[in-house]
C-alpha cells in the first residue's frame, strides 16, 4: 500500500554521528511542511515552539504526531532491543542492540515542545550522548509554556488597545473597561514571571491536583482489589473475571495519571530553577507585557 | 410484589437496632469525616437552621434526593444535614439503598463483616442495579417496596435520582429517571429533600473526596407528588429541575468555571490531512494511527471501508480535540500528543477521559464532504440533539483569503457572540483574554463563564460558546 507520505524519501542517519546542533537543525527542517507560520519558521531556533502562531511555528495539533514521526524517520539509534517492562507485559522499553529505526514510545514526547526539547528528549532517553553545553541553550518546557502564555496575553492586550483607540462614545467606554481588565491581568502575570518562586508555587498547584487524581485512582484500585478479595471466597468466576478486567482498566488509568504527574512534577521543579537562557526569555516576554500595559494605560 | 411478614419483621428489627446505635454511629461518622479525612462544611450552621425549619414544619415522610459523585456521599449528606442535637429524631434519619456489589463484598471476611454490620446499623437496604434476569428484577422490586413501606410508616429514605455516580461530574436534568417520580406518587404525602453537596476540587467521580475537602451544600425541601400528577416522568422532571437549580446555585459560588465545552473544526480537503493515508483514503499508516487511537477506536475504524475510513478517523480526531478543550476549561490539561488518553465512541456520542473516567457528550454540527465540526460538553448544560436545542451555540465559516485564521477566528467569535444577544451592545463591548492559554470573553471588563472555544483548520474557522 502506498502512503502519500512515502513520496518524500528520507535517508536516516545514525544519531550518534551527529552533533546536537545538527540534530536540532534536521528536526526543525523535518517539520517545515507542517509550519503554517512561515515567518516564524524562517527565524526558528531550538527554542521556537512547534505550536502557536505568535512566536511558534504554527503547527496544528492534527500534525503533532507527525513531528514525532518525522524525528523517528530521520535518525537511527542503537536502542532497538525491545524488553518487556514486566514479565508477560505487552509494554516494552528499549535497550542497546543493532543500529536500527529510532522509536519514541507512547508519552515520551510529552515535553518535546520545541526542537531543542526534542533533542533533550533524545538525550534523556539515551539515543544520543548528553551535552551540557547544548542543554544550557535549551529553555525548559516549564518556561516555554509560561512564556507562551505571556506572549498570548501581551498580544491580546496590544490588539485590544489598538481596537479601542479607533472607537468613540459608549463603544469606547466598554472597550476601555476591557482594556483595563486585560492590563490588570497582564500586570499580574508580569509579577508572576518576575518571581521564579511564585511561578513555581503556581505550577506546584497543578502538580498537587495531579497528585490528588493519582491518589484517587489508588483508592479506586484498592476498592476493586477489595471486591476481588470479597468475591474470591464465593467462587463466582464470572464476577471475578469482570473485576479483573476492571482492575486492568484502573491500572491503565493509573499509569496514564502517573505519566501526567511526572510531567507536572518536572514543570513545577523546573519553574523554580531559572537559568540564564530562561532569564533571557522571561525578560523578553516581560518587556512585551510591560509595553502592552503601558500602551493600555496611556489609552485609559 | 408484597413484602412478607418476615421482611417486615426484619425491617422492624433493623430499625430498632439502628435507633439504639444512632448516637454513637453519628459520632463515628462526624469524627471520621473531621479527623480521618479532615473534611469541613462551609456555613453548616446556616444551612442546618434553614433546612430544619422546613423539616420541622413537615410531619410526613421525606425522600432525600442528592447528587452523586463519590462512594461515601450518603454519609457526607447525612453529616452535613443532621446536627448531633437531632440524632434522636428517628423518623428523619434516612434509610439508604447502597448498591450491593459496591459495598457488601469488600475485602476479606473480617473487613466485609465490619462493613456489612456498619451498613446494617446505618439503615441500608441493599439494592442491585445490574442484571436483567428475574432474580435481579425481584431483588430491585423488593428493595423498592421496602423503601415505600418505610416511607408510608412516616420514615425517610435516601435515593440518588441519577441511579449512579455522575460520570461527567454534572447533574443532568434532561435525563430524569422515573423511579423517583414513581416513589413520590406511591407515597403522596412525602416531601423531597433535594441536596446538592460537593467540594470545589471534586472534578470527577471518585471513591471519596480528596482529604481536606470543604463541602458547600445547597438544599431545599419541596413537594413530592402534586395533586393531579400521575405521570412519574413528569414528577421526576420537576424534582430533577429543582436539583439542577441547586446545582446552578452551587456553581455560582465556585471559583472554577461551570461551563466546560470544546469544539473542533476539520477541513477535510486540507492536503496535510491526507498525508498519512493511502491514495484512495481507505487505509492509513498503522504506526501513525496507533499514535492517535486506542485499540477499541482502532478496531472501530478498521470496520470502515473506502473513504469512510478517512472521514471516520477525522471524526474521532475532531471529537478528541473538542474534548481536550472542554477538559482544559475544567482545569484538566492533557500532555502534548496524549491522544490516547481520550477514547471516543461515535455511536454513543460519548468520549471518556481515561485517567479520570470523566465522560463527555459529543455532537457533530457539521459533517459534510468538506468539513467536520464537533462539539464536546463536559458540564454546564445540555449539548443538544435532533429533538432538543442545547445550551451550546456555534458558528463555522470560511476564512477570507490572506487573513490569519487564528486572528479571524477570534474576531469572528466576538462578532458572533454579540449577534446572539442584543443586550451585549455589539462586538466592541467584548474582548478576549488569554487565561491559562484558554480564550475567555470579557464583557465590559468582566470575564464571562461562557466557555468560548475556538478552532480553525484549512479554509474554516469555528467558535462555540455556552449560553446556560
Amino acid at each position: 500500500m502506498a502512503f502519500m507520505r512515502k513520496q518524500a524519501v528520507i535517508e536516516a542517519t545514525d544519531i550518534n554521528t551527529l552533533p546536537p546542533d545538527e540534530v536540532e537543525k534536521r528536526i526543525t527542517a523535518g517539520v517545515k511542511k507542517y509550519a503554517t507560520n512561515e515567518a516564524n519558521f524562517a527565524q526558528a531556533d531550538g527554542n521556537t515552539p512547534y505550536l502557536g502562531q505568535i512566536i511558534g511555528m504554527g503547527i496544528e495539533s492534527s500534525n503533532l504526531a507527525d513531528i514525532t514521526m518525522s524525528i523517528e524517520r530521520q535518525f537511527l539509534t542503537k536502542l532497538t532491543t525491545k524488553i518487556p517492562v514486566t514479565d508477560g507485559s505487552a509494554e516494552y522499553k528499549l535497550a542497546p542492540g543493532e543500529l536500527g529505526k529510532l522509536r519514541i514510545l507512547d508519552g515520551q514526547d510529552a515535553l518535546a515542545a520545541t526542537p531543542g526539547l526534542s533533542v533533550k528528549m533524545l538525550m534523556d532517553l539515551g539515543h544520543m550522548p548528553s551535552s551540557a553545553s547544548y542543554l544550557d541553550k535549551v529553555v525548559s518546557f516549564a518556561y516555554i509554556m509560561a512564556c507562551g502564555d505571556g506572549w498570548k496575553m501581551a498580544d491580546a492586550l496590544k490588539k485590544m488597545t489598538a481596537k479601542a483607540e479607533k472607537l468613540v462614545g459608549t463603544e469606547r467606554a466598554d472597550a476601555i473597561a476591557n482594556v483595563k481588565a486585560l492590563a490588570a491581568q497582564a500586570r499580574d502575570y508580569d509579577a508572576l514571571l518576575a518571581d521564579a518562586a511564585k511561578l513555581s508555587a503556581a505550577k506546584q498547584k497543578t502538580y498537587l491536583n495531579d497528585k490528588a487524581s493519582c491518589d484517587a485512582l489508588d483508592n479506586e484500585l484498592n476498592v476493586v482489589l477489595d471486591k476481588i478479595k470479597g468475591h474470591a471466597s464465593g467462587g463466582d468466576a464470572a464476577a471475578i473475571a469482570k473485576l479483573r478486567t476492571e482492575e486492568a482498566e484502573v491500572r491503565t488509568r493509573l499509569k496514564m495519571s502517573a505519566a501526567k504527574l511526572r510531567v507536572s512534577k518536572d514543570v513545577a521543579e523546573a519553574a523554580g530553577r531559572r537559568r540564564p537562557i530562561e532569564e533571557q526569555k522571561v525578560a523578553e516576554v516581560r518587556k512585551a507585557l510591560q509595553e502592552a500595559v503601558s500602551a493600555a494605560q496611556t489609552l485609559a | 410484589m408484597a413484602l412478607t411478614p418476615e421482611d417486615l419483621k426484619n425491617l422492624r428489627r433493623q430499625r430498632l437496632i439502628s435507633r439504639a446505635v444512632a448516637v454513637p454511629l453519628s459520632f463515628f461518622v462526624a469524627a471520621t469525616a473531621r479527623l480521618r479525612f479532615r473534611y469541613g462544611l462551609a456555613d453548616a450552621a446556616r444551612l442546618r437552621t434553614e433546612i430544619w425549619a422546613k423539616l420541622d414544619a413537615h410531619d410526613g415522610p421525606v425522600i432525600w434526593a442528592a447528587n452523586h459523585l463519590t462512594l461515601i456521599d450518603s454519609f457526607l449528606v447525612y453529616w452535613a444535614i443532621f446536627p448531633m442535637s437531632r440524632v434522636l429524631e428517628d423518623r428523619l434519619i434516612p434509610w439508604s439503598t447502597p448498591e450491593y456489589t459496591n459495598y457488601y463484598k469488600l475485602g476479606g471476611p473480617f473487613k466485609a463483616g465490619f462493613i456489612r454490620a456498619l451498613l446494617y446499623c446505618c439503615r441500608c437496604v441493599p439494592f442491585l442495579r445490574g442484571g436483567e434476569d428475574a432474580a435481579s428484577e425481584a431483588w430491585r422490586q423488593k428493595a423498592y417496596d421496602k423503601c415505600v413501606w418505610l416511607l408510608r410508616q412516616g420514615g425517610s429514605v435516601f435515593v440518588y435520582p441519577e441511579a449512579g455516580r455522575s460520570r461527567s461530574g454534572w447533574f443532568e436534568a434532561r435525563r430524569p429517571k422515573d423511579f423517583l417520580g414513581r416513589m413520590a406518587l406511591d407515597v403522596p404525602n412525602a416531601k423531597i429533600l433535594c441536596v446538592y453537596l460537593r467540594a470545589d476540587e471534586q472534578l470527577a467521580t471518585t471513591v471519596r473526596p480528596p482529604e481536606g475537602s470543604v463541602f458547600r451544600v445547597h438544599c431545599d425541601l419541596i413537594e413530592g407528588a402534586r395533586p393531579g400528577e400521575t405521570n412519574p416522568r413528569e414528577v421526576s422532571q420537576r424534582l430533577f429541575d429543582r436539583i439542577a437549580a441547586l446545582q446552578n446555585e452551587w456553581w455560582r459560588d465556585c471559583p472554577h468555571p461551570k461551563n466546560c465545552a470544546g469544539n473542533d473544526a476539520v477541513d477535510l480537503k486540507a492536503p496535510l490531512l491526507q498525508e498519512n493515508f493511502s491514495e484512495d483514503l481507505s487505509d492509513a499508516d498503522p504506526e501513525w494511527l496507533e499514535r492517535h487511537l486506542t485499540p477499541r477506536e482502532l478496531a472501530g475504524l478498521r470496520a470502515k471501508s473506502g473513504a469512510d475510513f478517512f472521514r471516520t478517523f477525522w471524526r474521532v480526531f475532531a471529537a478528541k480535540e473538542a474534548c481536550h478543550k472542554a477538559l482544559a476549561r475544567a482545569g484538566l490539561t492533557m500532555p502534548n500528543g496524549a491522544f490516547r488518553e481520550l477514547e471516543v465512541d461515535l455511536f454513543r456520542r460519548k468520549a471518556v477521559h481515561v485517567p479520570t473516567g470523566l465522560l463527555l457528550d459529543l455532537r457533530f454540527t457539521d459533517d459534510d464532504e468538506d468539513k467536520l465540526h464537533c462539539l464536546a460538553v463536559l458540564r454546564g448544560g445540555f449539548i443538544g440533539d435532533e429533538t432538543a436545542e442545547g445550551d451550546v451555540v456555534w458558528d463555522i465559516c470560511e476564512v477570507p483569503p490572506g487573513v490569519s485564521p487564528g486572528a479571524f477566528a477570534r474576531e469572528r467569535a466576538l462578532e458572533f457572540i454579540a449577534s446572539c444577544n442584543d443586550e451585549l451592545g455589539g462586538p466592541a463591548a467584548l474582548a478576549l483574554s488569554e487565561d491559562g492559554g484558554l480564550p475567555t470573553v470579557l464583557w465590559r471588563g468582566k470575564p464571562q463563564d461562557w466557555s468560548l472555544t475556538l478552532s480553525h483548520s484549512g479554509r474554516y474557522a469555528a467558535c462555540a460558546f455556552m449560553v446556560s
